[in-house]
């Protein structure tokens, strides 16, 4: 690889350029594009079917685009020198041979890319199935099967790592274990794109969010961007702003002010907002409470988007 | 490449059905001898007009055909039980490129085709030889046991064939049991169906069937309808057809 290449491409690992995926008359992923960077969580989420699996399958070479590419460090990832070290993925947890135990499911994997059986106990014992490892997957609970698959996903020390719904099925001092997993290896400063269908679950860890619905993308945003855009409060404009600002605040509440005029009231109801103005003789031109959570948020941004496939779908 | 063979040979010993096909190719080798036990009993106690008109004691016109199939199926399921549950996605993850592993899954599959093949020819060819003893033609199948060699040999690599027919198989149709049963068509419908052809057809046909070809390439029969050079080249077409066909299915369809 050249120089130059290198430079482009460093940070920008993964690269989605006009992804489409389709399937006879339906489209599963309709034109997406997207980039990810190192050292974030990113969050890709969307509806059931809203075609994250099958980006993420294809980002790894699984499915064939129908059109466009996935390029990861630059390459479509079905020609990676060293597969395990580059990536790791866990996509389906309940993929595994049931009559293989846990180490030999492991074992296995590794052994394709030469890693040997040291860091096939490391991963286990990091991922907490060193008591069970020489139990076969068969009779391991979907939250084993999760932990199984991203011990899987560890094994070659990936730069980048996709996990497709990784909270499924985990308890949760599981779903705690594995966000602070995530967190830990974007802070290592590797790639980590996660898949999730619950913005609960993105707001606490991921840092930023790429939404899709219909196979498009809908938002790409930084969760910070998206809470602020979304926060509960209480807009207020009036003619006099800075002087119930000051009565506001004065009164407890947080208030920003909005460029292009307007009020950002938070921690205080509207009707009080209402009755203090009205006290201080000040005139609110528009008061509107504004009760988004991030939930709200994410199901206001792809609310279109279900509505639309709803009806595609009884065509 | 090295690695990527190992691993699909640990995959191999770390699955219960190995150990079973195998187990069962050694039950049927156990009832064979049984049965080439009672042959030769029933041989001795024949008025001398009779023994004449007996078939030779040899066990492997019985498990020759139920070792392919259990070998075959080994080969499907080399593949087949990836894509029954979704380790075919794991699988490609670790091993993108996709022509590499199936080549390493031919390379396991064939070297236990063919030394499964050859352990248990040879075991036939034994006990064979020791059930019979010094009795004559037609109960022995060889004047003596260096001229069974040839047929063990080409037993083992017609085993070996039909592993890798198995692989291919599974490949191309991704579902165990459908391999399983085109397999059964191949090894036991075909010859039955060619039966039905043609005088002309069906011996040029079951002249290329699987289970005839271990005498032809062997040559150790007379009036077969295929030379050796010609059994031998039947066996490659199975080869190149079944392999061909997993190439282009796992190249070209999504995972």
């Amino acid at each position: 690889m050249c120089p130059e290449r290198i430079a482009a491409t460093v940070d920008v690992v993964i690269e989605v350029r006009e992804l489409t995926k389709r399937y006879g008359a339906t489209v599963a992923v309709d034109r997406l594009s997207f980039t990810v960077e190192p050292g974030y969580v990113t969050g890709f989420l969307g509806p059931n079917g809203a075609g994250k699996s099958t980006t993420m399958r294809m980002i790894l070479g699984l499915d064939r685009p129908t059109e466009g590419e996935a390029l990861v460090n630059g390459s479509r990832y079905a020609v990676s020198k060293r597969p395990m070290n580059e990536v790791g993925a866990l996509l389906d947890a309940s993929a595994v041979h049931g009559g293989r135990t846990a180490v030999n499911h492991l074992r296995c994997l590794a052994r394709s890319n030469g890693i040997g059986d040291a860091r096939v106990a490391a991963v286990l014992d990091e991922v907490g199935l060193r008591e069970v490892a020489g139990r076969r997957v068969g009779g391991f609970s979907l939250g084993m099967r999760q932990r199984l698959g991203i011990a899987a996903a560890l094994l070659g020390d990936p730069g980048v790592v996709l996990f497709d719904e990784p909270v499924n099925g985990l308890d949760p001092e599981g779903i705690r274990w594995i966000r602070d997993l995530m967190r830990a290896l974007a802070h290592e400063g590797r790639t980590v794109l996660v898949s999730s269908h619950l913005m609960s679950e993105m707001a606490l860890t991921a840092d930023r969010v790429l939404v899709v619905g219909r196979g498009s993308l809908i938002a790409d945003t930084s969760i910070a961007e998206l809470a602020e855009q979304y926060r509960k409060d209480v807009f207020v404009r009036t003619g006099a702003d800075a002087d119930l600002a000051r009565l506001l605040r004065s009164e407890g509440a947080r208030v920003d002010e909005v460029p292009g005029g307007g009020l950002a009231v938070a921690g205080m109801s509207s009707p009080r907002i209402s009755e203090l103005a009205f006290a201080a003789g000040i005139l609110p031109h528009e008061l509107t409470p504004r009760s988004a959570s991030l939930e709200d948020a994410y199901l206001d941004i792809t609310d279109d988007a279900v509505e639309y496939r709803a009806q595609g779908g009884s065509r | 490449m090295t690695d990527v063979v190992a691993s699909e040979w640990l995959k191999v010993r770390t699955v219960r059905s190995t150990f079973w096909l195998l187990a069962a190719t050694a039950a049927v080798f156990v009832i064979g001898c049984v049965v080439s036990v009672m042959m030769v009993a029933d041989w001795d106690s024949a008025p001398p007009g009779d023994q004449a008109s007996f078939g030779s004691a040899d066990m492997s016109v019985m498990v020759l055909p139920f070792m392919m199939f259990s070998l075959g199926a080994l080969g499907a399921l080399a593949i087949t039980a990836e894509y029954g549950s979704g380790m075919i996605r794991p699988a490609l993850v670790s091993v993108p490129k996709r022509l590499r592993l199936l080549t390493a899954k031919a390379v396991v599959v064939g070297v236990i085709g063919l030394a499964a093949g050859l352990v248990l020819s040879s075991a036939m060819l034994f006990a064979v030889d020791v059930i019979v003893g010094d009795r004559p033609a037609p109960i022995a199948a060889w004047p003596s046991i260096s001229d069974g060699v040839p047929y063990v040999l080409a037993s083992s690599v017609t085993v070996m064939v039909v592993a890798l027919v198995g692989l291919g198989l599974g490949t191309a149709i991704r579902s165990a049991a459908g391999s399983l049963v085109t397999m059964t068509v191949l090894l036991y419908v075909l010859p039955v169906a060619v039966f039905f052809l043609p005088a002309s057809w069906s011996t040029n046909l079951s002249a290329v069937l699987l289970l005839n070809l271990p005498h032809q390439l062997a040559g150790d029969l007379p009036g077969m309808p295929l030379s050796q050079a010609g059994a031998a080249a039947a066996l490659a077409a199975y080869v190149v057809l079944a392999l061909g066909a997993a190439a282009v299915s796992i190249g070209k369809r999504d995972a």
